[in-house]
């Protein structure tokens, strides 16, 4: 029964022992965990703040995606972030614009302005093959086909010009025939593409069914006209290039390259193609890159100015050439002209040999010199050759020149020739007039010489000294045989003119001396006048003989009244009858 | 930009030409029949507000359904199977090449056109027949090329069943 309370008491003091040992463990507890504990309680805070979760959470963010990256969550990553980046951006955009704008702007910019320089390369070259053709005769036929078929000129211009040109591009759906995308080059009229991808499929179909090709056989090109289509297939879609001209075999490779990437890119919505051909938008910038045309290269082109140019430098040369000719013939001409005019030169022919102009004749060597003539009109010397052969002009100027020239006649002849006669007039050397005489008619040409004219200069010298001589007179005194003494100087200058008188006649052939000869008046007697007349001769001369006469050269002689001096001196002074006068006689011969 | 295909069947004479110049103004002329078996032209329409651009592949009618281009029916989205309602034999021929289009394009809709019904004088076709029709699910319309009596109509109705 003691048990009973016991186990009461036991029971309250365990109730109190339980709280106890609860409070002490949890003591120990404390004493023993407190640090960890303390580390629990930070970890529930730190997971429970959502300030410090975030604040961890960024520390990873950027690796986690990168992580999710790399694992190849692409897709999902992107559909996740997508929503949310799309309207940040709207959101961005809603709240300010040019935030975003000013974040695209440098791409924008660069890709807009590409845009527009490339449209305004394509519209000038279109304006430049325009121009190049528009004056031509070929750019009046286009003009007249862009009237006849309604076509813009440039158009058909390019059209003319072209190599080829991919003018569509189709991307048609093979199972269900199609139009998924389509793109044309400028200026290009289309009919309706959806239309024409439909005809291009029902073609294929016709071809294949009417020649029992397999089914993945595709018809690979039509042509018609100067227009080609080329079709590549791929296992879903096929693509068909719409080309205007001849492109190259490696087009085709462009294509099947095309169609490869198109299905790379657009497997999936092929498959699931419905009808919707939107997805395929997307597609066009590879067709656009189709759109591949080539035009006749530059240098065709630019020929025409090399040729245009050639054709007129040739055209002025002609013309420079021909006004050279014209001036040279002219020149020539007149050239011609003055050389034939010429006295004593005879052109017998003149032509052109080997480019050089030959004259040909004959040439008095004392004609004008033709090469003076050549020059004076300003004619290339080497143009010009001349064979002239010398000869004698019977003409009379060129007799006189030829005699002057061989005669050499002094200074106061002048020597003219008429009709062939040479005549000279004038003073000359009595040696030159013989070689006249000798050699005149020697002269080519001279018939004749005629000297008449022509005083020999010793000749005249004299009679001037002969008419001094005859002058000169001794005067006596009456009864006398000596002179004055007055008179003395007289003989000095008889002596002296005798001297030269007869130093001048001596060369002459024939020999002279000189009187002297004794005169009286008339008073007194014959005899004695004789005798006095011949002692006044001897005294003379023997005065001229002391004055320097050669006594040999002087004849004393007298003449008493015979010969009176008053009929040579008409003064009628008789004192010159009593006188010795002197006289220029010829040599006695012995 | 959502396109269908749509073929319209059905033998020689029975106006199904005379259906699409009805509907559509055409670029290609009549002559491509003889030469390539088919004329397509393009229609725009708006069908449970959607723009549907339908593409009528008009193929040459031939009495014999062999000799058809099963080719030219690849891809379709729906067709208009046309018989001539005065011409009881028409019907039939209509009959064999829908059960021959059937083996090929069993879900692919379409709609039957009893075709000019503006000759009532000469009408064929009995009201038991299109009942029977109808039974079997198929939708029955009386048309005319000529007055343009339910052409739209038909078209449209093709469109709702493809979209459905």
């Amino acid at each position: 029964m003691a048990e009973r309370p016991t186990h009461q008491n036991q029971s309250e003091d365990s109730a109190e022992t339980r709280e106890d040992k609860r409070q002490k463990f949890q003591d120990l507890r404390k004493l023993l965990l407190a640090p960890e504990q303390k580390e629990i309680d930070a970890l529930r805070d730190r997971l429970d703040n959502p300030v410090t979760r975030t604040e961890d959470l960024s520390a990873v963010v950027a690796e986690s995606i990168e992580l999710r990256r790399a694992h190849g969550g692409n897709a999902e990553l992107n559909k996740a972030l997508m929503p949310s980046v799309e309207e940040a951006l709207r959101e961005s955009v809603r709240k300010d614009p040019s935030v975003l704008a000013g974040a695209l702007f440098p791409v924008m910019g660069p890709a807009i302005r590409k845009s527009i320089a490339e449209s305004i390369r394509s519209m000038l070259e279109s304006f430049n093959q325009t121009m190049e053709h528009s004056l031509s005769a070929q750019g009046i036929r286009w003009r007249l086909e862009s009237i006849r078929t309604g076509r813009p000129f440039a158009e058909v211009v390019l059209l003319h010009s072209l190599v080829y040109r991919v003018e569509q591009v189709f991307l048609i759906h093979k199972a269900t025939s199609l139009l998924l995308a389509h793109c044309v080059a400028s200026h290009v009229s289309t009919k309706d593409p959806s239309l024409v991808s439909g005809m291009l499929s029902a073609i294929q179909s016709y071809a294949r069914d009417s020649f029992k090709a397999p089914k993945e056989d595709t018809l690979e090109s039509i042509q018609v006209g100067d227009l080609e289509v080329w079709v590549v297939s791929g296992p879903q879609a096929l693509l068909a290039a719409v080309i205007r001209g001849h492109a190259p075999a490696s087009y085709r490779a462009t294509l099947e390259k095309t169609i490869e990437d198109i299905h790379r890119d657009f497997g999936r919505a092929l498959e699931d193609f419905d009808g919707d051909s939107a997805p395929f938008a997307a597609a066009e910038p590879l067709l656009e890159h189709c759109l591949e045309s080539h035009y006749e290269p530059k240098t065709s082109t630019k020929r025409k100015p090399y040729v245009a140019i050639a054709a007129l430098a040739a055209l002025a040369v002609a013309v420079t050439s021909l006004i050279m000719s014209v001036l040279n013939d002219r020149k020539w001409n007149h050239f011609m002209e003055s050389l034939q005019s010429q006295h004593g030169i005879l052109v017998t022919s003149s032509g052109k040999e080997h480019g050089q102009h030959l004259v040909r004749g004959l040439r008095d060597p004392l004609a004008a010199d033709p090469s003076v003539l050549r020059d004076k009109e300003q004619i290339d010397p080497s143009s010009v050759k001349f064979q002239l052969e010398p000869y004698y002009s019977l003409d009379d100027e060129f007799i006189e020149k030829r005699a002057i020239e061989m005669l050499v006649p002094p200074h106061d002849v002048t020597c003219t020739v008429k009709d062939g006669v040479l005549s000279a007039t004038g003073k000359a050397p009595s040696d030159w007039v013989r070689k006249l005489k000798d050699r005149g008619p020697l002269v080519p040409g001279v018939k004749k010489v005629d000297a008449t004219q022509l005083v020999s200069t010793e000749a005249s010298e004299t009679e001037m000294l002969a008419a001094a001589l005859k002058s000169t007179i001794f005067t006596f005194p009456i009864g006398v045989a000596e002179i004055e003494p007055e008179q003395e100087a007289k003989f000095e200058s008889a002596a002296e003119l005798i001297n030269s008188l007869l130093g001048k006649v001596a060369p002459l052939s024939q020999p002279l001396m000189v009187e002297v000869i004794g005169h009286t008046d008339t008073s007194g007697t014959e005899g004695l006048n004789m005798s006095l007349s011949q002692q006044r001769a001897e005294y003379a001369t023997r005065k001229l003989v002391e004055a320097g006469v050669a006594r040999r050269n002087l004849v004393p002689r007298g003449v008493g009244t015979a010969e009176p001096v008053r009929n040579r001196d008409a003064t009628g002074d008789d004192r010159l009858e009593r006188s010795v006068t002197l006289r220029l006689v010829p040599a006695k011969s012995n | 930009m959502l396109q269908k295909k749509i073929c319209m069947l059905g033998t020689t004479a029975v106006g199904k030409t005379s259906l699409v110049r009805r509907f559509v103004e055409s670029i290609y002329s009549d002559d491509y029949h003889t030469t390539v078996g088919v004329k397509i032209d393009k229609k725009p329409v708006r069908v449970k507000d959607k723009d549907l651009d339908m593409v009528l592949w008009d193929i040459y009618g031939s009495d014999e359904f062999q000799s058809l281009r099963i080719t030219y029916l690849n891809g379709m989205s729906g067709y208009l199977l046309v018989a001539d309602g005065t011409r009881k034999s028409t019907i039939n021929d209509a009959l064999n090449i829908q059960e021959s289009v059937a083996k090929d394009f069993a879900k692919v809709p379409f709609v039957f056109l009893l075709n000019k019904v503006d000759l009532k004088d000469e009408w064929e076709a009995g009201p038991d027949l299109e009942a029977q029709l109808a039974a079997r699910g198929w939708t029955v319309m009386r048309s005319s090329a000529k007055t343009g009596e339910a052409v739209e109509a038909a078209f449209h109705t093709l469109g709702e069943k493809m979209l459905r």
